[in-house]
């Protein structure tokens, strides 16, 4: 590419010198050629070959076949040359700063290494063309171009030749800026890569399992015949001592009237404890309901007022009491929850200690768990067109008749509704059934005083389930006439109540009524066949369920009778709160006309409420007054302790059905 | 058989409930009570018989337990032990019924 005549270095001095200053002028020539070429735009590739047009061409077909870019090969062509120049100098001994003319063009090297050119200028413009002045290094293309333009002179200036001196055209030297400039970054960048993350967990489980075995039931033994033998030899030997001992046990008086206590007994009803919560009792709120927990150790107590009229807007409170706790604060209640309307009646749940069911006054029915101290709310039904329209007189927790460890709440109000919920996931109570009592469709076993025109729903105010059999309830009415009725009813109850399941009609037999409604009735634990029934005519009634007529009737007041409540351990003893005031004890082997204790829980003579027997510790009675207090009392050993022959007697009343 | 006869006759007698016959390791091999009462019987019962007959034998060493009886507020259980291997207990009730 680029053919460099060298020549011998054996020549003469002079001619060596006249050679190097030639040579080096060429290499000017050419750098500036370069240069120049660098401003131009490199011409067609055809124009090329066909051959130079100007005389300043030969460089340019190179630059033109090379050069894919502007600045690129003049960098390369210039520095090459620059650098050929800086040999020859040093091979040739030329002095740094050289400046040797030739017809005129004048070339200045000074020492710094800017080479300066000084050329006569012809005035041969291509028309429109400007000539400007260049230096060489491409680092200084633009900086010539513009230095160069600012100096250039104007086109289209004709004219004579002449020679005319021009500024001086200095080219710096790159050799020092070779290593320094002559860089450029090109970079590319690839579009930003996007990435995602995806995993995959699989699952790796194992079982295991782990049985105990079940312990082996211990089946009675086939005997062998080896062993028979030994077997009749030994019961012949045994069975005349057998008889002669059972013989002597009936005839025996050794044991009569020999009883014997284990206990230390107690002769009397003491109060264990007097609980009572000051901002409720301040407020002039009544006890309406209490109820023992499922452990028999969590005493909740619910405070409403029960005389109130149709309306009340009254808060209220359900208060817990854990009796079983050290440094037990009787004003001071274990748990109390806030409750938008009155609470009327509470039960707590058959096997979780911490749940408890409230009906209130608005109709609704509410579950709270009162181990949270903060939002104890578990389920309520909400004021759907399911719930009652009045206020709920009872709620019972019963099991669902094929998981028996799953319970419903069974609400009975004064609307006639008694509805079974369903705890369903998001805290609401579903309607599972639902049954309605209209007068019309209670069975007439009894003639009733006024049967009434129209649909007329008739008020429960107390339910009791049997303890025997599980689908049979007892219904109190406002009429005064218990029900007898079943949870396997099917007959549609013709309500126009708008309810989401289809209500039934659950009443089978009617029994005789009392004086006035019936607040309370209670099955009996240990009879399949009785119940008593308290209103408010002051009279306690025992049925059998057999028959419409009550086997006995007690008076015990003359005030209303608000509760009443069998015995969990003695057949025959039951217990009814009454308006006056006082907690009566009746024992039926003692006395069945007055009671055998009577507990005087109030001064003022306000009534009691309600009371409930601790089913897991028997000695305690739980019984609630309009004062606000509830009060815990012990009963004597006389009523806790089951005596000989209770159920026979039991038995005996309840076979005295009329004929 | 015989075996048979004899258990009936008891278990027939005025006021008993049910009987068994046990062998020495307590498990029962004739009864006339449900299957759960019977074990439950024959393994509380054959610990207590052989806790009494130590108990006389330790007192006097010539001595023997020829019969127990355990009265209770319902029901009074007898229990005649037999020389090498079996036990017979009879439950009775302590009132008539009719």
């Amino acid at each position: 590419m680029l053919v460099f005549h060298r020549h011998s270095i054996q020549e003469e001095t002079e001619d060596k010198r006249m050679a190097a200053n030639r040579a080096a002028w060429f290499l000017l020539c050419w750098e500036h050629q370069a240069a120049q070429a660098a401003l131009r735009p490199p011409p067609p590739c055809r124009a090329a070959r066909a051959g130079p047009r100007r005389p300043q061409a030969p460089a340019d077909p190179t630059l033109a076949a090379s050069a894919p870019g502007r600045s690129a090969p003049s960098l390369s062509l210039a520095s090459v040359l620059t650098s050929v120049l800086h040999f020859l100098q040093e091979r040739l001994r030329l002095p740094q700063d050289v400046s040797f003319e030739n017809r005129g063009r004048r070339c200045d090297r000074s020492k710094n290494g800017a080479i300066s050119l000084t050329f006569p200028v012809f005035r041969s413009w291509k028309r429109g063309e400007r000539r400007p002045l260049h230096q060489a290094g491409s680092a200084g293309a633009v900086a010539l171009a513009t230095g160069g333009t600012a100096s250039a002179e104007g086109p289209g200036r004709p004219g004579s030749l002449q020679d005319e001196t021009l500024g001086v055209a200095s080219v710096p030297s790159q050799w020092r800026g070779v290593q320094g400039i002559c860089r450029e970054t090109k970079s590319c960048q690839t579009a930003s890569i996007a990435t995602a993350e995806a995993s995959a967990q699989v699952r790796k489980h194992a079982d295991a399992q782990v049985q105990t075995e079940a312990p082996v039931p211990v089946t009675v033994l086939p005997l062998s015949q080896h062993d028979t033998s030994r077997l009749t030899a030994f019961l012949r030997r045994v069975e005349a001592m057998v008889i002669r001992e059972l013989n002597k046990n009936w005839q025996s008086h050794a044991f009569d009237g020999f009883e014997v206590n284990w206990m230390e007994p107690q002769q009397t009803v003491s109060c264990l404890h007097t609980l009572g919560y000051p901002p409720a009792q301040g407020q002039g709120l009544h006890v309406t309901s209490v109820s023992w927990n499922a452990t028999g150790s969590v005493l909740a107590c619910a405070y409403g007022r029960l005389d109130d009229g149709d309306w009340s807007t009254l808060k209220s409170f359900v208060c817990a009491w854990n009796l079983d706790r050290r440094g037990l604060n009787p004003q001071q209640p274990s748990a109390v929850v806030e409750v938008p309307s009155a609470v009327m009646c509470l039960a707590f749940h058959p096997t979780q200690p911490s749940h408890v069911a409230g009906g209130l006054y608005s109709g609704e029915v509410v579950v709270w768990d009162m181990s949270r101290s903060e939002d104890p709310l578990l389920w309520r039904t909400g004021l759907t067109d399911d719930t009652h329209t009045d206020p709920v007189c009872q709620v019972i927790w019963l099991p669902e008749p094929r998981h028996s460890h799953r319970f419903r709440l069974l609400s009975a109000a004064a609307d006639g509704k008694v509805l079974l919920w369903q705890g369903a996931g998001t805290g609401q109570l579903q309607l599972a059934e639902g049954f309605a009592l209209l007068v019309q469709q209670l069975p007439r076993s009894t003639k009733l005083k006024k049967p009434s025109r129209g649909e007329t729903e008739v008020g429960v105010t107390a339910v009791a389930f049997s303890s025997f059999d599980s689908s049979l309830f007892i219904l109190g009415t406002e009429g005064g006439f218990p029900l007898k009725c079943s949870l396997a009813a099917e007959e549609v109850a013709l309500t126009r109540m708008p309810s989401s399941v289809p209500l039934r009609a659950p009443a089978q037999f009617t029994f005789s009524p009392h004086g006035g409604p019936v607040y309370s009735v209670s099955y009996s634990p240990f009879h399949r066949n009785l119940f008593l029934s308290a209103g408010t005519d002051g009279h306690i009634h025992l049925y059998s369920v057999l028959q419409a007529q009550p086997l006995t009737s007690l008076q015990l007041s003359h005030k209303y009778l608000f509760a009443v409540r069998w015995s969990p351990v003695r057949p025959l003893v039951f217990a009814a709160a009454s308006g006056e005031g006082d907690v009566q004890l009746f024992d039926l082997q003692k006395s069945s006309q007055k009671p055998t204790v009577s507990i005087v829980q109030t001064q003022d003579g306000s009534p009691v409420y309600c009371l409930e027997f601790n089913s897991q510790q028997t000695q305690l009675l739980a019984a609630g007054d309009a004062n606000g207090t509830v009060k815990v009392w012990q009963l004597s050993t006389a009523f806790t302790e089951q005596g000989p022959r209770e159920t026979e007697d039991l038995d005996q009343l309840a076979a005295e059905v009329a004929t | 058989a015989e075996v048979e006869e004899t258990l009936k006759r008891i278990q027939s007698h005025k006021g008993v409930i049910g009987t068994m016959v046990v062998n020495a390791e307590g498990i029962p091999i004739r009864t006339t009570l449900d299957n759960s009462t019977t074990v439950q019987y024959a393994g509380l019962l054959h610990q207590l018989t052989v806790k009494a007959k130590s108990t006389v034998r330790d007192i006097d060493p010539q001595n023997d337990l020829t019969f127990l009886r355990i009265r209770s507020k319902k029901h009074e259980i007898m229990v005649a032990p037999g020389n090498l291997a079996f036990n017979f207990i009879c439950k009775a009730s302590l009132y008539l019924t009719a």
